[in-house]
């Protein structure tokens, strides 16, 4: 088989992309294009290939790789679009600028496979960055909370993304080689200057903590299967695909590293933080995003414990995820299509109009939850298992995120789908079936991957890791670790009744939180965007250029003011000389003259 | 090769005369002139990518000499194109003001000036165009000749003027020290001598106020009164890029500079990248906030030359073509809503994006490129530059540079958000007239193309690069 096949995944969406911004029949030609790119996918499925021509020069390979990892990250992502896709055929039917959408979304995908099969950093940061423009693209469709949302993503994402490409110019310098394959750096401390710069661009792309507050705004503003389609699937596999490159392949990482403790930090405090603002949400959308972010944090730490059980832990959690919280996105879709409302006070009693839907909903949360035996429950296990080997304090955190996230799931459940019917959801049908498709393709994956976790793990995750390091893993089934998973759940849903019977209502179970002394003002603080580092951000900006602005005046005020007056000065001596007289400027000249004269002898002499 | 300048700049005296019959035909007749001088380029660009030695054409005597290298028929391919593009928006713009003539006089003049300085080898032919260039922007500069518009005119006259005086004793050392003007026989009887370190500087004060860096930069944003066409003439694609142009010919192609000037003129440009963005995002006024980011991005351009790896010098040629492409768009973008909303000022705009869509588009996108956004253009100068910094080993002034493009995204996205969208302010500002919509969506998608085909211009360059001995292996 041909090599350049390597370049259809990316070219198939391409085309089509631009195709679906012109022409009529753009459903059609979506839907064939993520078709024939899943099929390619699947018949691409762990092959090895190359493919390589010459392109800007300068270390700059257009080199594409095709192997065991980036085969499964294409057919995941692929997989996704088409379900999505799918999914927007009836629920981008009444929407202002449907082509525009598909258009973007399938560029996405394949600036998307670009970036998975590049063998070559700077490729790879190619179409990497690029994923700008379409993700600015398509938050902008949300109308003019829109385009806000969209500059806030681009700003953020932007930033990172520079962070990631110095890193990656570091990490080519001191290898020698901007190809990925032949790349194991020693932990230098320039390679760990290295290692975090291209951190801060992986983890910003899966949506961590300090880069994730355009998440919760795009999930209000930005159409509703982009917050499936990118957030909650394409864009964590992208990320955490480049983050366990990096730890795995690109740096010879190991656990006793302060990096390894940097990014087990990073994960713990994501979980947490993201999924307290999880639970005092009031919106379907919020929530789910807020979740979203939490949940990068068990991937983050789990790659981060630089143990192989944690390393496979983050990665199954990263597909894991994928599935679940884009079903879960879905399910809000389908609940907004069909309600016209995403805040959970107009909502109640959908259960029963809506049966299809909340079954895949209640998979999805237990998934998420991590109830046994769905396949969150054992890619948690897991990350648990690896969050212990190096510190308990960081599987305290993991398992506080897990107790806090089912109480936001049943609090959400409950709020959405029982309860007393409401005015927007009386009349209510069930959504139409390329909708429903989807979520139940994707939640009955969730359910296979748990009944038989051993098929992903055995089929995805260990190739990745390589026999050499499964080889050093002591098998380490920790039975206490299920029984506390367990009695966490159990003690959640306890919380959950007695909440909800003394607060009045599924949708207040989490309102003693939200008071809570010194908490509430932590949250007030939050609402108003105080805490978002993206407005710390921006103040310090501010402050820079206000001081740098402030410099620019007073050196114009030298050329201004200064320089003007020095030449008044300087030349009023001189003006005294201007009397007007000819007859001295004759003599003036004529003695000009006369010094020139001389200067040209003396010269001649020398000469 | 002598016709790339002579053309333009022998035409450009006709055009006020051809004006009195008619306007058309001069309009015409200027673009003519441009054309001519891309086309000639592109023929003399062939023999030298096939690898045949530089063409050289003398005039007067042997001292004179206008020589295409690599490096010449870049800058002048890059310079003609965008410069022909200029010359059509102008169509549209100029059409509503006085001194036509002037105008198109002043344009060509200054176009064919700078092919002359491009092309020339000697540094008193050098030192002439250098200053005709000077004049003719004055000219332009103040060609509304509002008497503040004038003042400003002169600031940037004198600014420039002061640093090629000083630029020319810089020469006057080169002399001196080597025996003759001619960079050809400097350069054969070079003999790895370095240059001096006062002439070094002398000669960069000079190229430092052409290219508006830190301190002598801020003529450019009070330049912001002429015509936009000008501005983006002067600030985006040409005049400040002689500044640059002529450090990669001196001190890359033709001299040896002391291993001190690699540290110092990166943390000038440091300096200066820095203080430019602050001020961009500061600053109410659409097109000083542009100039100020030209300032800001001429930092890169500096950065990559002066770290002197091949990497660095090619990304640093790259970004001069992207960014001209790209802050051309930019400021005729502000040209059409300068002339369509009837003011400036950032804070009186707003909701643009409903009434000129095209010219908000190409706005963004050109933004983009200058971000340093792949799949366009400025994305692969950018990274050039700064891996190149990188690999040299200025890690630190790396750091400062990517505050700046921080800084950069921060601005331009803010200049975006106020000027197109939001709520609609004051009238209703209608599209530009189809010559300029289309200039500036061609610059647009001339910008995403270079990107695309980045192949093209990456192999010319890295052939380039074998010819300057400036490089550091």
């Amino acid at each position: 088989m041909n090599d350049h096949v390597l370049l259809l995944p990316i070219l198939i969406p391409l085309v089509a992309g631009v195709i679906t911004l012109l022409l009529r029949p753009r459903e059609a030609i979506a839907l064939a294009a993520t078709a024939f790119t899943l099929v390619l996918a699947v018949f691409l499925y762990n092959h090895d290939k190359t493919f390589s021509v010459a392109w800007a020069g300068f270390g700059m390979e257009f080199l594409l790789r095709l192997y065991h990892f980036s085969s499964f990250i294409l057919l995941a992502a692929t997989g996704f679009s088409l379900l999505v896709v799918l999914y927007c055929c009836s629920f981008m039917r009444d929407s202002k600028h449907p082509n525009q959408f598909y258009s973007y979304l399938l560029i996405t995908l394949a600036f998307v496979n670009g970036a998975v099969l590049a063998d070559n950093l700077v490729l790879m940061l190619f179409f990497w960055e690029g994923l700008l423009v379409t993700l600015f693209g398509m938050i902008a469709l949300g109308g003019r909370e829109g385009f806000k949302t969209a500059t806030k993503a681009l700003i953020i994402v932007g930033i990172s993304d520079l962070c990631l490409m110095v890193g990656i110019g570091l990490a080519g310098h001191l290898a020698g080689t901007a190809t990925m394959s032949k790349m194991s750096l020693p932990m230098t401390p320039l390679a760990s200057l290295a290692f975090v710069f291209m951190m801060i661009g992986a983890i910003s792309k899966a949506g961590s903590m300090p880069f994730h507050t355009w998440i919760p705004d795009a999930a209000v503003s930005a159409p509703l299967p982009f917050m499936a389609f990118l957030p909650a699937s394409l864009e964590k596999l992208l990320g955490i695909y480049l983050l366990a490159r990096i730890s795995l392949d690109l740096f010879q990482l190991s656990a006793g590293s302060w990096i390894s403790v940097t990014m087990m930090i990073i994960g713990s405090l994501t979980i947490l933080l993201a999924v307290m603002m999880a639970l005092v949400q009031k919106d379907y959308k919020k929530l789910l995003s807020y979740h979203a972010i939490s949940q990068v944090g068990y991937m983050v730490l789990g790659i981060g414990t630089c143990v192989p059980i944690g390393i496979g832990g983050g990665l199954f959690h990263m597909i894991n995820h994928a599935l679940y919280k884009s079903c879960l996105f879905l399910t809000g879709g389908s609940v907004e299509k069909q309600t016209g409302t995403t805040r959970l006070e107009d909502l109640g009693g959908l259960a029963r109009k809506m049966p299809v839907t909340f079954a895949c909903f209640v998979i999805a949360a237990c998934a998420i939850s991590g109830v046994p035996p769905l396949n969150g429950f054992f890619s948690k296990e897991l990350v648990y298992a690896g969050a212990l080997e190096r510190g308990s304090i960081y599987y305290i955190a993991a398992v506080l995120g897990s107790f806090f996230t089912a109480a936001s799931f049943l609090k959400l459940g409950h709020a959405a789908y029982f309860g007393k019917q409401t005015e927007a959801s009386k009349n209510v049908k069930e959504a139409p079936w390329p909708m429903l498709v989807p979520m139940i393709v994707i939640a009955s994956i969730c359910v296979l991957f748990g009944l038989y976790h051993q098929l992903p793990l055995n089929e995805f995750i260990r190739p990745i890791l390589g026999e050499q390091r499964l080889a050093a893993q002591e098998s380490s089934g920790n039975e206490m670790l299920i029984i506390v998973t367990v009695i966490v759940l159990a003690l959640a849903l306890l919380h959950h009744l007695v909440a909800a019977k003394t607060m009045g209502g599924g949708l207040h179970a989490s309102d003693h939180i939200r008071h809570a002394p010194v908490l509430t003002k932590i949250y007030d603080h939050a609402d108003k965007g105080r805490l978002d580092p993206y407005n710390l951000a921006l103040a310090i900006i501010r402050g820079i250029s206000n001081l740098a602005y402030r410099f620019d005046r007073a050196v114009d005020s030298l050329y201004n003011g200064l320089s003007v007056r020095l030449a008044y000065t300087l030349s009023r001596g001189i003006s005294l000389a201007h009397t007007g007289n000819y007859s001295l400027y004759v003599v003036w000249a004529l003695l000009g003259v006369a010094m020139v004269l001389a200067f040209m002898r003396m010269s001649l002499w020398q000469g | 090769m002598l016709s790339i300048v002579l053309v333009p700049v022998l035409g450009a005296l006709a055009l006020p005369t051809v004006g009195r019959t008619s306007t058309k035909l001069r309009n015409l007749l200027a673009l003519g002139l441009v054309l001519y001088s891309l086309i000639a380029t592109m023929v003399i660009a062939g023999p030298v990518i096939r690898g045949e030695p530089a063409a050289t054409a003398t005039i007067l005597s042997h001292s004179l000499i206008l020589q295409a290298d690599g490096l010449a028929l870049f800058m002048a391919f890059v310079s003609a194109l965008i410069c022909a593009i200029i010359v059509v928006y102008s169509f549209g713009y100029i059409s509503h003001y006085e001194n036509q003539g002037e105008y198109y006089l002043m344009v060509t003049l200054f176009f064919g000036a700078m092919m002359g300085l491009v092309f020339s080898a000697n540094l008193v032919f050098l030192y002439t165009f250098w200053e005709i260039t000077a004049i003719t922007s004055w000219r332009l500069i103040g060609f509304f000749r509002q008497r503040q518009h004038v003042v400003r005119a002169d600031k940037a006259f004198l600014v420039t003027f002061f640093g090629a005086l000083l630029m020319l004793l810089g020469f006057i050392q080169v002399y001196h020290q080597y025996g003759s003007f001619d960079l050809t026989v400097i350069k054969q009887g070079l003999q790895n001598q370095p240059l001096s370190n006062l002439a070094v500087l002398l000669i960069l004060a000079g190229i430092l106020s052409k290219s508006a860096t830190l301190p002598f930069h801020t003529w450019l944003p009070d330049a912001g009164v002429a015509p936009s066409p000008v501005t983006a003439l002067l600030h985006a694609a040409l005049l400040v890029k002689i500044g640059v142009y002529v450090f990669a010919r001196l001190f890359i192609a033709t001299f040896v500079v002391d291993d001190f000037w690699h540290t110092v003129v990166p943390v000038v440009a440091a300096a200066s990248a820095l203080t430019s963005a602050g001020a961009a995002l500061v600053e109410t006024d659409l097109k000083r906030i542009i100039a100020y980011s030209t300032i800001s991005q001429i930092a890169f351009i500096f950065l990559g030359l002066a770290v002197g790896s091949p990497m660095g010098i090619a990304g640093a040629m790259l970004y001069i073509m992207m960014h001209g492409l790209a802050k051309g768009g930019l400021f005729l973008c502000a040209g059409i809503v300068e002339q369509n909303a009837k003011t400036k000022d950032v804070t009186q705009l707003g909701g643009l994006l409903k009434t000129m869509p095209i010219t908000a588009v190409s706005f963004l996108l050109c933004s983009f490129s200058i971000m340093g956004i792949p799949p366009f253009g400025g994305f692969f100068g950018k990274y050039m530059v700064m891996i190149g910094a990188v690999q040299s080993g200025h890690l630190w002034v790396t750091l400062v540079f990517l505050v700046g493009a921080f800084m950069t995204i921060v601005y331009l996205m803010r200049v975006f958000n106020l000027v197109f969208l939001g709520e609609a302010k004051g009238a209703a500002a209608r599209e530009g007239s189809p010559t300029m919509v289309g200039s500036v969506a061609s610059l647009a998608a001339l910008s995403l193309v270079a990107g695309i085909l980045i192949y093209y211009p990456s192999q010319f360059l890295q052939s380039t690069m074998l010819q300057l001995p400036g490089v550091i292996k």
